[in-house]
């Protein structure tokens, strides 16, 4: 009958089988590619209905994460951006903080499609490490709903064909789902995986830091625990610290000895302006810089860092951290006086598309460099906050051989026993960690993201900073989300 | 009356009579005129064209009925009504003309698309278009690639009617696709008289009107200095760096040194003054006395005011209406070939980048080291390379690509109507149509084209290392196949003198299939080499896309005519569409089922008129009908239902070794959306020669279970945003045709025109969101002005009230607090209407002796539009580059066009009313006059005339142009005024 017509373009889940002996491993494919790319067809079209340049989830990652925090700030002024990096004048209306929901719910039921399919099928051979990969993707999607959000809807492939809106599910539901997934799936996922997949370090990792930010999450902290599985990865896992810092963040990290868990980029089959390309990019600007340095063929001037960041290292012309060098500095000044002027603050060189011996094989549009979302040094630093927390087990001298092992790995000076303190930890996080997407959870962990306890420039929307409501601790459920689930209810202070 | 006489066929004739006789002439389709006989040997007289002739036949969906037999709202409108002048495409024939349809030009392209909405579109994500049908063809939504407006492949002067079906008495026989109205397009039959030729050409001159006040080069160096000294370095060009014969106007001092500062109006340099022609040629016969026929052929060759905006059109259409056996077998044969060819400027970018573009920056530059073909670009030198640094001059971007767009068209039908023998009056009717056209776009760069320079990455010398890739850089082939076949019963019988006068009965099946078939080539750049490539990606291997739409449906109508006077009509029909179907053809959801009914009261043909003689004309209607929609294929695709999986392109790739899938959205329980009307209706015609005639239309309409663009709860779907059945919308509204013939003589008549639409669409039920179906897209994505709420009318804009200091200047971002919670949250916005609820349009003819003057107006009363430009070029950081180091222009913040009240538009800035503008228009669309020679010729006439278009607006909107559909006036092309000489010979 003409009425059932057929698509030609498109495919059945039934055709993908018979045709491709790799479906699955190309739908997981699409599970992982959700965190770094915008849709499967190319960088300017997405799969939602938000900007395919502005909404990828790393993206998100890195606006949300970093630019809210102390040291980095974007100058475009764009709408809604202008707001997130100046922690100022927050609303539901934001489009910045609806595009990471909407990648995190859109991640959540690509994830539960193919566990449905996985769950149902019975003649798909080697099922049962795709399930385990879909579990930890959905289970990192969540994450981020946990810690940016506070609390959201709970869509597992049980309930994914349920139409009507769901009941919300708090921040403390979504972390036991989250961690009941993990510990099912840690014993169970493979040892050694492909490069830029889960395997059970990676999802060790993930529990870590669960763990670590419990007492924020749930009330009840879990240091302990963040131990366990921080000495997996460190002590089982065979990472080693890479003997060039920068190699982490250059076109050659993919031979990293150090790098847990990617987010793949490559400057050709996986394009995205929502990658790397975003922080490589977003740092270079041609009234200061060459862009072909760098291995980039376009500069956004968007990104610098702040004083907040490059001040710890003291004088930047001196020091002899290898991580002290990652700023441009020419042409630029060290105060920020105004975050919209290019030349105010020092744009951040740590990312790059060029390889870590400085060569490139010309300068691309799109970076290549793959993003280290969980790396080993993160890892060291984790277990000496976790030792510092009087976590059971822990042992000081291990946690602080820990510490300078990142430290001199960058040729700074190692540290001794009484410099290792909670505060010292934060800072060294900053200095190895900052624009890796971690920061803004962390100064909520140590109490220092809102209040006056700790000022950073134009924090608040003030040159030297100033104080910030608490409830700016999460952001405010979007406004698109509330109008489509009237279950949820908006954070506190929005 | 007495005697009578005939006129033979040249209109001779000769009659007995004695002075003070009164002479009464008549002719069907003419005012009956009476002379008083004063002893004349020899009277000549011309008839006046009856213009609202009761006889004339309405096509209402698989038949016809007289006008005077019409039960549903349907307006007929001929060729003696259709607007006059430079008329390009069909729809310009019919705007203004009739009461309800509102025909809102997206442009003032060649080829621009008119937006067509009769009572203002039922549905809110579906398509809104009404369904257009030609000679029996229904036309699909999607048009051939290239051609934006489907009633330009239709030559005007081929078009012998249009029936706009508005209710859904009478569009329910069209089921699926009718809840927007239908619009019957009619063309020009052949004739059993005498052969008859035309020929008709005409020239035009166009012009665009003014634009937007943008800075001028001495304002723009004035704001700079005072508002952004920083990037007064950045103004003009260094000195004797740019060659070129346009004066500089001033050299100012600057930090990197004395700057040449030159005037450039970039409007005017990316507009010209256009030209078009338009000719056509047709023939009416009856050959060898026993085939009617009639071929045309015309040919348009159209310039748009933006440069390289060029269109060219040739058409042809052939009629035959044979009959045979008897005349039992009545074939109609219609054939029309179409061919255009358009090159496709990118305008919206030239527009757009003559408003923004530095106005101190010279247009050209022909320094020997000027790599850009002679146009001036700003340039930096970045480590070894020389980029292009801020925007591509928008002259280069008109001048230095082209891209032809062609498309021939087939569209035709075969209509075969068989009366059988052993039941009088039983027919059978078969029509089968084809509209298939063929797409070719290339886009074609030319030498040092500044869009295709690239880099070579291996070498390292800026002198060298750059290339440019001249060349086809994108092509595109389709191929529309859309089949059409429909086949009913029908059965007529007339009784004399008995309580039934007539009775109609027809049962029908239809078939309707829409194929878009179509591959296109895309490039990319290497990034070592420079070099353009093809892009292959193996999993489609020739970037096909393939959409099929295919809708199967069962009607049947009776109609029922007692005593001459009550005239009864009831239809049902059954539609499945595809789009609703997963894999089961007759699952419910994909079937919509669509009754209607009507009655018409004849009150003239009863008894107690009939003294009442100055009413030539009384008729009373009631219709109720449901009506059906279901192409959201705009939306979200073809296969809507289906679970379904895409392949990654070539550079969505993400773990090596396997090719990436991607689950797309859909939604499994879509079905019919559907819209109830009920039409209460009146048709007139009084006192003398039709003094006065019209018809009045009231009507309520209901549409349920819409269709609408949702917010998916967060995690519930494979998208954040899908089309589901959701809310319902009330629409209520009148419509008033009038016409008046005041003055009716021999040597003159005067008649007036006038048309008057109230229409009022309230959102009922949107499924318990709190807003439905967001749109009008502002600065940034998800940004939307519009949205449906329970209470307001459809797509109402949702602002904030803006807060103006004592001198009545705007304060950036203060807001009103209407809710007087003494914060601003979005608890404190309104809504206000976009779409008015008042249209008109009127005309005045006059014929006096050989002259003839016709005009048209049309307007609106109330409704907003929101004045993006005014956003968007209105704030002092407007001009600051954002990554680049090249300054742009903006609104003239000293002439008062903006206000420097606005540094930035963060925030909910956008949201102000303060960009919300009343758009009452009145605009007048043509005014014609001619002249006609009847002795010039042997035979024949001769007319001439001129026209002018678009001649004036009347206004107090500040933007670009109050006429705007979707209600955001953006970087608009411009409606140009157009002049028009031209001279009809009909022979």
């Amino acid at each position: 009958n003409d009425l059932d017509t057929e698509p030609k373009v498109q495919l059945s889940l039934e055709e993908i089988l018979a045709n491709d002996p790799n479906a699955i491993e190309g739908i997981v494919s699409r599970l992982y590619a959700s965190f770094a790319l915008s849709g499967p067809n190319g960088p300017t079209e997405s799969d939602i209905s938000d900007d395919a340049g502005e909404s990828p989830f790393l993206r998100g990652i890195i606006n949300l994460q970093d630019f809210t925090a102390d040291g980095m700030k974007n100058r475009w002024g764009d709408d809604g951006l202008d707001q997130l990096t100046t922690t100022s004048n927050w609303d539901a209306n934001n489009k910045f903080f609806r595009y990471l929901y909407n990648r995190a719910y859109y991640t959540i039921p690509q994830c539960n499609n193919l566990l449905s399919i996985l769950n149902t099928a019975t003649d798909i051979p080697d099922s049962e490490e795709a399930i385990y990969e879909a579990r930890f993707l959905r289970s990192l999607a969540y994450f981020y709903i946990i810690d940016i959000f506070g609390k959201g809807v709970l869509v597992t492939e049980e309930n994914l064909n349920e139409t009507t809106p769901l009941p919300e599910a708090s921040r403390e539901e979504l972390f036991n789902f989250v961690e009941s997934e993990l510990l099912e799936i840690q014993p169970l996922i493979s040892l050694n995986n492909d490069y830029g997949r889960a395997n059970r370090y990676v999802v060790s990792m993930l529990l870590a830091k669960l763990y670590m930010n419990a007492e924020v999450y749930t009330g009840t902290s879990r240091y302990t625990d963040a131990l366990t599985y921080l000495n997996v990865v460190i002590d089982e896992g065979g990472y080693a610290l890479a003997t060039n810092f920068v190699q982490n963040f250059s076109g050659d990290n993919d031979n990293s000895s150090e790098i847990i868990f990617p987010l793949i980029a490559d400057a050709v089959f996986s394009q995205s302006f929502g990658n790397t390309t975003y922080i490589v990019n977003g740092n270079l600007g041609t009234e200061t810089m060459n862009l072909s340095d760098f291995g980039a063929s376009e500069g956004w001037s968007g990104h610098r860092a702040t004083e907040a960041w490059y001040g710890l290292f003291g004088d930047l012309g001196t020091s002899v951290d290898a991580r002290a060098s990652l700023f441009w500095t020419t042409g630029h000044n060290y105060v920020m006086a105004d975050y919209k002027a290019w030349t105010d603050g020092y744009p951040s060189i740590k990312f790059r598309n060029t390889d870590s011996d400085g060569s490139s094989s010309g300068a691309t549009q799109f970076s290549g460099t793959d993003f280290p979302l969980y790396r080993l040094a993160d890892a060291n630093l984790m277990y000496a906050e976790c030792a510092l927390q009087g976590a059971a087990g822990t042992d000081m001298t291990k946690a602080l051989s820990l510490v300078n092992a990142v430290r001199t790995r960058s040729n700074a000076t190692p540290i001794t026993m009484s410099d290792l303190t909670l505060d010292y930890i934060l800072d060294e996080r900053a200095r190895e960690l900052n624009l890796e997407g971690h920061r803004r959870t962390d100064l909520i962990r140590f109490g220092k993201f809102t209040g006056s306890s700790y000022l950073w420039p134009w924090k608040g929307n003030v040159q030297n900073g100033t104080s910030i409501s608490t409830n700016y601790n999460l952001f405010p459920i979007p406004e698109s989300a509330l109008n489509a689930n009237p279950n949820l209810e908006q954070n506190p202070g929005y | 009356t007495t005697t009578g006489a005939i006129t033979n066929f040249d209109g001779i004739y000769e009659i007995q009579a004695t002075d003070g006789d009164i002479l009464v002439f008549s002719f069907i389709g003419y005012f009956t005129k009476e002379i008083t006989y004063k002893g004349e040997t020899q009277l000549n007289l011309t008839l006046e064209e009856d213009t609202n002739q009761l006889d004339e036949i309405v096509l209402i969906g698989y038949g016809s009925v007289k006008q005077s037999d019409v039960t549903g709202s349907i307006s007929l409108i001929t060729d003696k009504d259709f607007n006059k002048g430079n008329m390009v495409s069909s729809d310009q024939l019919i705007n203004g003309k009739v009461a309800g349809v509102r025909i809102t030009p997206s442009g003032g392209q060649t080829d621009a698309a008119p937006n067509i909405r009769i009572r203002g579109g039922a549905s809110l994500t579906g398509n809104n278009n009404p369904l257009i049908v030609i000679d029996g063809v229904p036309l699909s939504n999607i048009n051939p690639a290239g051609v934006s407006n489907p009633l330009s492949l239709v030559n005007p002067n081929d078009v012998e009617s249009f029936s706009i079906l508005k209710d859904a008495s009478a569009t329910a026989i069209y089921g699926s696709r009718a809840s927007n109205g239908v619009i019957i397009i009619n063309t020009k039959k052949g004739t059993s008289g005498e052969t008859q030729f035309n020929f008709s050409t005409n020239i035009s001159v166009n012009q665009a009107s003014e634009g937007l006040d943008m800075m001028d080069s001495d304002a723009y160096v004035r704001f700079i200095q005072e508002y952004h000294p920083d990037y007064v370095k950045n103004l003009g060009v260094p000195v004797g760096s740019v060659e070129t014969n346009e004066p500089v106007t001033q050299i100012i001092s600057t930090s990197v040194g004395d700057r040449a500062i030159y005037d450039t109006d970039w409007r005017d340099n990316v507009l010209r003054t256009a030209f078009s022609s338009n000719t056509n040629f047709s023939a009416r016969a009856y050959l060898f006395d026993a085939l009617p026929f009639r071929a045309s052929i015309g040919y348009t060759n159209a310039e748009g005011v933006v440069i390289g905006d060029d269109y060219e059109r040739v058409t042809g259409s052939i009629n035959l209406s044979p009959k045979f056996f008897d005349d039992k077998l009545k074939v109609t044969a219609n054939a029309k070939l179409t061919y255009a060819d358009k090159n496709s400027v990118d305008s919206g970018g030239a527009l757009g980048g003559s408003l923004v573009f530095d106005p101190t920056k010279p247009v050209y530059n022909n320094a020997t080291d000027n790599r850009f073909g002679g146009y001036y670009f700003n340039t930096n030198v970045d480590g070894n390379y020389l980029r292009i640094d801020g925007q591509y001059n928008p002259l280069a971007l008109l001048e230095q690509r082209e891209r032809p767009e062609t498309t021939t068209r087939f569209l035709g039908n075969l209509e075969l109507d068989y009366s059988f023998d052993f039941l009088p009056g039983l027919r059978a009717v078969v029509n089968a149509g084809l509209d298939a056209s063929k797409s070719k776009i290339v886009e074609n760069y030319f030498d040092n084209a500044a869009s295709t320079y690239r880099f070579n990455g291996s070498d390292n010398n800026i002198n060298t290392n750059y290339v440019f890739n001249p060349g086809v850089n994108y092509s595109e082939n389709q191929a529309l196949t859309n089949t059409t076949l429909d086949a009913f019963l029908q059965y007529t019988k007339s009784y004399e003198d008995k309580f039934v006068s007539k009775l109609d009965a027809q049962i029908g099946y239809s078939y309707q299939n829409f194929k878009n078939d179509g591959n296109q080539d895309r490039y990319l750049y290497n990034d070592d080499t420079g070099l353009r490539y093809e892009v292959y990606n193996e999993s489609n291997p020739n970037n096909r896309y393939y959409n099929v739409m295919n809708l199967q449906s069962f009607f049947g109508r009776a109609n029922l005519d007692l005593l001459n006077k009550y005239l009864f009509t009831v239809s049902f029909r059954a539609d499945g569409s595809s789009l609703f179907v997963d894999d089961d053809p007759w699952d419910p959801n994909a079937w919509g089922f669509f009754p209607a009914a009507a009655f018409a009261w004849k009150i003239t043909s009863e008894k107690f008129m009939e003294n009442a003689n100055f009413v030539n004309d009384l008729k009373l209607r009631i219709g109720w009908g449901e009506t059906g929609q279901q192409d959201i294929s705009g939306a979200v695709g073809y296969y809507p239902t289906t679970p379904l999986f895409t392949a990654g392109g070539n550079n969505s790739q993400y773990l090596p070794g396997a090719g990436l899938y991607s689950a797309l959205p859909f939604n499994p329980y879509l079905t019919w959306e559907k819209t109830t009307t009920l039409n209460l209706g009146v048709d007139f015609s009084f006192f003398k020669q039709n003094f006065v005639s019209g018809s009045f239309d009231i009507y309520k309409r209901e549409t349920q279970d819409l269709l609408a663009r949702v917010n998916v709860p967060p995690g519930q779907g494979f998208s954040d945003t899908f089309v589901k059945n959701v809310g319902a919308i009330d629409g209520k509204g009148f419509e008033l045709n009038l016409i008046l013939n005041p003055i009716q003589t021999d040597a003159i008549s005067v008649s007036v025109n006038g048309n008057l639409t109230y229409i009022y669409n309230e959102v009922t039920n949107i499924g318990g969101q709190s807003d439905i179906n967001r749109s009008g897209s502002l600065r940034g994505t998800g940004a939307f002005l519009q949205r449906d709420v329970v209470g307001q009318q459809a797509q109402s804009a949702y602002v904030f009230k803006q807060v103006y200091d004592t001198n009545g200047n705007p304060v950036a971002g203060a807001f009103a607090d209407l809710n007087g919670d003494n914060i601003i949250t979005d608890e404190d916005r309104y809504f206000a209407q976009i779409a008015p609820n008042w249209n008109y349009g009127f005309g005045l003819d006059i014929n006096y002796k050989n002259w003839d003057l016709s005009s048209g107006f049309i307007g609106q009363v109330g409704g907003n539009l929101y004045n993006f430009n005014k956003l968007n070029y209105g704030f002092t950081e407007t001009v600051v580059p954002n990554n680049t180091n090249s300054i742009t222009n903006a609104l003239d913040f000293y002439s008062g066009a903006a206000n420097p009240a606005f540094e930035n538009v963060n925030g909910n800035i956008q949201f102000s009313d303060y960009y919300l503008e009343d758009a009452t228009f009145l605009r007048c669309n043509n005014i014609v006059l001619g002249y006609t020679f009847y002795d010039m010729i042997k035979d024949g006439n001769v007319r001439f005339y001129g026209a002018v278009s678009n001649p004036f607006t009347i206004t107090n909107y500040s933007g670009m142009d109050p006429q705007n559909f979707g209600g955001i006036d953006r970087d608009f092309y411009p409606i140009p005024t157009t002049i028009t000489m031209g001279v009809n010979f009909d022979f």
